[in-house]
C-alpha cells in the first residue's frame, strides 16, 4: 500500500537517503575537493528538510552561508594548497578507528534518547506551528525579554565588528615596510 | 500537501479537472491513485517549462543584441551576411557548438570537470522563478526571495572555481580564483542594496516589492527615495556588472592575460553552457533590477488620465520585458564604454568605495524612512 503514505514522508525518505549517501562520500572521497563537493550535496539534503518544515527563512540561510560562504572559502583555501589532486589526504589507521568510534558512540547516545523519549516522536504534530516567516524572525531578533533575543544579536555584531576591525589591521600596509 | 503560493487560474485548472479525469479509471484502482499529488506534479512540470522558455527564448536576441550594439558602437556594421542583418548567424553558431565534440582535457578531473557546467545554470534559472513578469506570471511568491536569489548566486562562484580547478589548466585556475575573490566581494555589496530596497519596501518578497511601486512612474524606488534611489541603481549597476563577470570587469576572462579564463578548456555544448549561462544571468539580473528599482510590471503612468488609460491597456509584461530591456542594453553600453581595471583596482574599488558607500545608504535610507523623505 505506497500510496497510502503521505507523499511527504516519500519525499523525505529520497532525501534522507542522498544525504546520508553524500555524507558518506565526503568523508570516503580521496580527492579534498571532492569531499567539498559532496559536503555541499549534505548541505542542499539539510535545506530541503528545512523548506519540507516550512522554515523557508532557515533554508535560505543553509544555503547561502554554508553554500555561497563556508564551502566557497573552503575550496578557495583548497586551491590555494599545493599537491591537489594527489593522494595526500590518506589518514593513518589509528585516527580511522578513533573515528569509527567517535561516530558509533555519538549513533547510541542519539538512540539512547530518542528510544527513552519515544513521546516525543510520537507527539510531533500536536506542537503548534511556530511563524518561521523573515518579519517573525527580524521582530524576534529586535525586541527584548521574554522571547527576544536583542542582547544576544547585539553582542554577535560587536563582535563581528571586532572581527572586521582585525581584518583591517591584518591587511593594513605597515608605512615603514614600504620605505 | 504543498501548497501554491501564487494562485493561478492554470494552475487552479489543472488543480481541479485532474482528479475529473482520473475519475474515470476503473473503480477498483481508484483508492491508490494520488491525484493531488499528480496536480501538483504537473503544475511543476508546467512551471518548469515555462522557466526554460523565459530562460532560453531571451538568450539569442541578447547576443544578436551584444553584436549589434557593440559593432555600432566601434562604427562596424557586426553580422550581416546570414539572413536579413545577419540574424540567422546565431543558428549557424548554435548548429557549430552543437556538432562540436566535449571532451576533458589529459589529468582532468573528470567529474568535476562536467560538473561545473550544470552548476553553472542553477543560479539563473532558479532566479527566474522568483520574478514577478506580470501580475500572474510568476512561477512562486516567496517571502524570502532576496534571501533566495543570493543563495542560489553562490552556486556560481562555485562553478567558477570548479570549472577553472577541474581543467588542468594553470590559467583557468588563476582566473578561477581572480573571479572567484571578484564575486565573493561584489556579492556583498550586491546583497546590500537589495536589502536597502527590502528596508524600504519592507518586505523581501519580490511580489510585494513590485506591489510597493504601484501608482505613476515617480513612486518607482529609483524616483521614489529623492537621490537615494538613483545612487542605488548606479551602485547596483557596478556591483551586479563585476558580478556577472561582464567587461569592463572581466578580469576572469581577460583573453590578452588568460587566453579565455576558467572556461578555457571547454568546448561544443560544455562551453555552450558557460556562455548560456553568462547570458541568462544577463536577463535575470536586469529583471531583478527592474523589480527592485524601475517598478516591476508596472505602466509608467504619468498622472494624466487620457494617456494613463492608454499605457495601462498595454499588457505588464511588455513593460517588464521593456524595462528589462533596456536594463540589458545599459549592461551593454557599460561593456563597450569602460576599461578594464587591474585586479588591485577592481578589489580597492569594492572594499574601499562601494562597501563604505554602501553602509552610508543604508544608514541613509533609515534616516529617510524615519523622516518620512520619501514620497507619498
Amino acid at each position: 500500500m505506497i500510496f497510502n503514505i503521505p507523499f511527504s514522508d516519500i519525499l523525505f525518505y529520497i532525501v534522507a537517503v542522498f544525504m546520508i549517501f553524500a555524507a558518506l562520500l565526503a568523508v570516503v572521497s580521496k580527492n579534498i575537493l571532492r569531499n567539498a563537493i559532496f559536503l555541499i550535496a549534505t548541505f542542499i539534503g539539510t535545506a530541503v528538510l528545512y523548506l519540507m518544515l516550512q522554515a523557508e527563512f532557515m533554508a535560505m540561510a543553509q544555503i547561502m552561508l554554508y553554500v555561497g560562504g563556508v564551502v566557497v572559502f573552503i575550496i578557495f583555501a583548497i586551491l590555494l594548497t599545493s599537491r591537489l589532486g594527489e593522494d595526500y589526504l590518506s589518514t593513518p589507521k589509528s585516527q580511522k578507528i578513533g573515528a569509527l568510534f567517535l561516530a558509533m558512540t555519538f549513533l547510541a547516545i542519539t538512540l539512547n534518547f530518542l528510544i527513552q523519549n519515544s513521546n516525543l516522536l510520537k507527539n510531533v504534530s500536536n506542537a503548534t506551528p511556530a511563524d518561521s516567516s523573515l518579519s517573525a524572525y527580524g521582530i524576534r531578533l529586535l525586541s527584548y525579554a521574554p522571547d527576544g533575543f536583542l542582547l544576544p544579536f547585539e553582542i554577535i555584531s560587536i563582535l563581528l565588528f571586532m572581527t572586521l576591525v582585525i581584518a583591517i589591521t591584518i591587511a593594513k600596509k605597515d608605512d615603514k615596510e614600504e620605505k | 500537501m504543498i501548497l501554491p503560493s501564487v494562485t493561478h487560474p492554470i494552475g487552479d485548472f489543472v488543480r481541479e479537472n485532474v482528479p475529473n479525469i482520473l475519475g474515470y479509471l476503473p473503480e477498483f484502482i481508484q483508492p491508490y491513485i494520488p491525484s493531488a499529488e499528480i496536480a501538483t506534479f504537473i503544475n511543476i512540470n508546467i512551471c518548469m517549462v515555462a522557466i526554460a522558455i523565459i530562460g532560453i527564448a531571451p538568450v539569442p536576441v541578447l547576443i544578436y543584441m551584444e553584436r549589434k550594439v557593440c559593432a555600432h558602437i566601434q562604427c562596424r556594421l557586426g553580422p550581416m551576411r546570414l539572413g536579413p542583418h545577419g540574424v540567422l548567424q546565431l543558428v549557424a553558431d548554435i548548429a557549430k557548438l552543437l556538432f562540436k565534440e566535449v571532451y576533458a582535457p589529459i589529468g582532468a578531473d573528470k567529474f568535476l570537470f562536467y560538473l561545473a557546467p550544470i552548476f553553472v545554470l542553477t543560479a539563473p534559472f532558479l532566479n527566474l522563478c522568483v520574478i514577478p513578469f506580470d501580475k500572474n506570471l510568476q512561477v512562486a511568491d516567496l517571502s524570502v526571495a532576496i534571501p533566495f536569489i543570493l543563495a542560489m548566486n553562490g552556486f556560481g562562484i562555485l562553478s567558477t572555481l570548479l570549472g577553472g580547478w577541474a581543467s588542468n589548466n594553470k590559467y583557468s585556475l588563476i582566473s578561477s580564483l581572480r573571479s572567484g575573490a571578484q564575486i565573493i566581494s561584489y556579492e556583498i555589496s550586491f546583497a546590500m542594496i537589495l536589502l536597502l530596497v527590502v528596508m524600504l519596501a519592507g518586505s523581501a518578497s519580490l511580489g510585494e516589492i513590485t506591489a510597493s511601486q504601484s501608482g505613476h512612474f515617480w513612486d518607482w524606488w529609483i524616483f521614489k527615495a529623492p537621490g537615494l534611489g538613483i545612487l542605488a541603481f548606479l551602485m547596483f549597476l557596478v556591483s551586479s556588472t563585476a558580478e556577472l563577470n561582464r567587461a569592463p570587469f572581466d578580469i576572469a576572462e581577460a583573453e590578452q592575460e588568460l587566453t579565455g579564463g576558467f572556461h578555457t578548456e571547454y568546448n561544443g555544448m560544455a562551453f555552450a553552457m558557460f556562455y548560456l549561462a553568462e547570458y541568462i544571468n544577463l536577463f535575470t539580473t536586469s529583471c531583478i533590477a527592474t523589480v527592485c528599482f524601475l517598478g516591476g510590471y508596472h505602466a509608467p503612468t504619468i498622472g494624466i488620465l487620457a494617456i494613463d488609460n492608454i499605457l495601462n491597456y498595454v499588457p505588464g509584461i511588455v513593460w517588464f520585458l521593456g524595462k528589462a530591456f533596456f536594463v540589458v542594453w545599459i549592461y551593454m553600453m557599460f561593456r563597450w564604454t569602460f576599461v578594464r581595471p587591474r585586479v588591485d583596482q577592481l578589489m580597492a574599488l569594492e572594499w574601499k568605495f562601494l562597501l563604505p558607500a554602501n553602509l552610508l545608504l543604508l544608514i541613509l535610507g533609515v534616516v529617510f524612512l524615519a523622516f518620512g523623505w520619501i514620497l507619498p
